[in-house]
């Protein structure tokens, strides 16, 4: 019955963030837009290297839709927080007797499940603008791929959403972030061509093991089930992990008397 | 009844010139630290020194793994298109925020020259812009293998200042038009993204489509990255100097642009008492 609740509520929440996220130019922006344009980037780079033939075009949309679903992650869930605060609404949410982090789940869940609907604009940009064949190796596995990444960067987002609260102006720490994320979970480059070093950052990030779940069941020779199980992994950690941030900020708000505070 | 009248004070034209260079300069000064967001430490550093780093680096990983070219073609386009954020973000932002910060109807209620205001808000963002592009040039020659022909430093400087300015002057077209806006960083955000896909900053002009190619020799920084590259591998003015003129043309065009739209809203708000709408 509890879990009923909680499962309703996350629900609603989500999709209450996502309809917000939808009236939002910037989000609309970085998650329809920006991939379209580093898709393209992206067709251009490859075909520019010869490098267009069977499945490279598919490989580069999946990227960038991927890379929105970053973006969104980041803005959407570092902001999450922070936005409450500005809206006034974050003493009545951590006031009521719903649990906050629930609510925080919904809303991260939000941002990141808007992130995916980038991936289908892109996928659409690739067919009719450059003629890019929609196929997966292994479309049985694919929904779980999806529902995997989606997880996994949901709890991701709210360990983003806990940490970067702490700083005072989360957008700076998202224009930061974007870019390298992009670039050590091989959304675009194969972590193979990146130094080694790089590797053991990329393994405890869920964009790396979200794509490869993706990739590998719509363009892999196998299926994907270490990706996903990863995803799992990981989400479980990051949600134990900002579960305890979270309880830390808000203790330390309500101590500080600066829960409304910007 | 008589009425007094009072002799209208009379300003000599140096008088008027210094006053007009007082509203440049000082103005100019102030508007960069009241009303660029950015201006503070703590943004500052990850938006315009972090973001631009891993950029230079994202952008040379991807390119040299998808086209087999040097690294260091596309840390340059990047380097220079980094100066984008500082130029077309707080060019936006100096304009702008008069509105959203409730400053607009003073600003526009004082008789101040209305070009020298204008004209003073460039200032700082260009050097802001030079400032962002210079490090990461010295990051992309440090790390990404960039070589600058020593004989063509001088030439590289020219067309990275014009190529700042006129990425300045669409940010200040940008700021004229976010006045109506309800998000103006929106419109940034697009001049940003257009540079980079259409100007050459990472695929060379010659290799997209005809009408691309089009809207990149209309954007800003298409002729100035071109000299800058030029430049680089040891061209002098003699070869790059028409890149130059006309990049300093097309900063030129859009600052006019700007100014005209900004004079055209400031009659139209006037007129219609929307002055301090938002």
């Amino acid at each position: 019955m509890e879990a009923a609740r909680a499962a309703r509520q996350i629900w609603a929440i989500t999709w209450f963030n996502v309809r917000m996220l939808l009236a939002s130019e910037f989000f609309v922006l970085i998650t329809f837009i920006a991939p379209l344009i580093f898709a393209t980037l992206g067709f251009f780079l490859f075909r520019s290297g010869g490098g267009t033939a069977g499945q490279t075009l598919l490989y580069v949309a999946l990227g960038a839709g991927m890379m929105g679903v970053w973006s969104t992650t980041l803005f959407g869930c570092g902001g999450a927080i922070a936005w409450q605060r500005w809206e006034g609404t974050l003493e009545l949410l951590v006031c009521a007797p719903t649990r906050y982090d629930l609510i925080l789940v919904g809303q991260t869940f939000g941002a990141v499940v808007f992130g995916f609907y980038g991936i289908v604009a892109t996928l659409a940009w690739g067919v009719v603008l450059f003629g890019m064949p929609i196929e997966a190796t292994f479309p049985l596995v694919l929904p779980l791929s999806l529902l995997a990444a989606i997880v996994s960067l949901g709890a991701l987002g709210m360990l983003i959403a806990t940490s970067f609260v702490l700083y005072r102006h989360a957008n700076a720490l998202g224009n930061l972030l974007e870019y390298p994320i992009w670039l050590v979970t091989g959304m675009l480059v194969p972590l193979a061509t990146l130094p080694f070093w790089v590797r053991p950052i990329s393994w405890v990030l869920a964009p790396t093991w979200g794509m490869e779940a993706i990739r590998g069941a719509t363009i892999g020779a196998a299926p994907p089930l270490l990706a996903i199980a990863m995803c799992f992994v990981l989400a479980v950690v990051y949600y134990v992990a900002a579960r305890y941030m979270l309880v830390f900020v808000l203790d330390k708000a309500r101590r500080d008397a600066t829960l409304s505070l910007q | 009844m008589t009425a007094a009248v009072l002799p209208r004070a009379s300003a000599s034209p140096l008088t008027g010139l210094r006053t007009a260079w007082r509203i440049f300069w000082y103005g100019g000064l102030m508007s960069y630290g009241m009303l660029f967001n950015w201006a503070r430490p703590s943004i500052y550093i990850p938006t315009l020194i972090g973001g631009p780093t891993f950029q230079l680096f994202f952008f040379a990983a991807l390119g040299s793994y998808a086209t087999n070219r040097s690294p260091a073609y596309f840390a340059i386009g990047n380097a220079v298109q980094v100066s984008v954020l500082a130029g077309v973000f707080g060019m936006t932002m100096a304009i702008a925020n008069e509105r959203w910060f409730g400053t607009l109807p003073a600003i526009l209620a004082t008789p101040a020259n209305r070009a020298a205001l204008f004209a003073g808000r460039f200032l700082p963002f260009v050097f802001n812009g030079l400032l962002v592009s210079i490090y990461a040039l010295v990051l992309g020659i440090v790390f990404l293998g960039v070589r600058l022909q020593t004989s063509s430093l001088a030439v590289v400087g020219v067309a990275l200042l014009t190529t700042v300015f006129s990425c300045t002057a669409i940010g200040a077209l940008q700021g004229a038009i976010s006045l109506r806006l309800r998000d103006g960083l929106f419109g940034a955000n697009l001049i940003m993204m257009g540079i980079l896909l259409f100007c050459g900053v990472n695929i060379p002009l010659s290799e997209l489509p005809g009408w691309m190619q089009f809207v990149g020799q209309l954007l800003p920084f298409t002729h100035g990255l071109q000299a800058i590259r030029q430049a680089a591998d040891g061209a002098g003015m003699g070869e790059v100097g028409g890149l130059i003129l006309l990049e300093l043309l097309v900063g030129i065009a859009y600052a006019v642009a700007a100014f005209a739209l900004f004079q055209l809203l400031e009659r139209s708000a006037r007129r219609n008492a929307t002055l301090d709408v938002r």
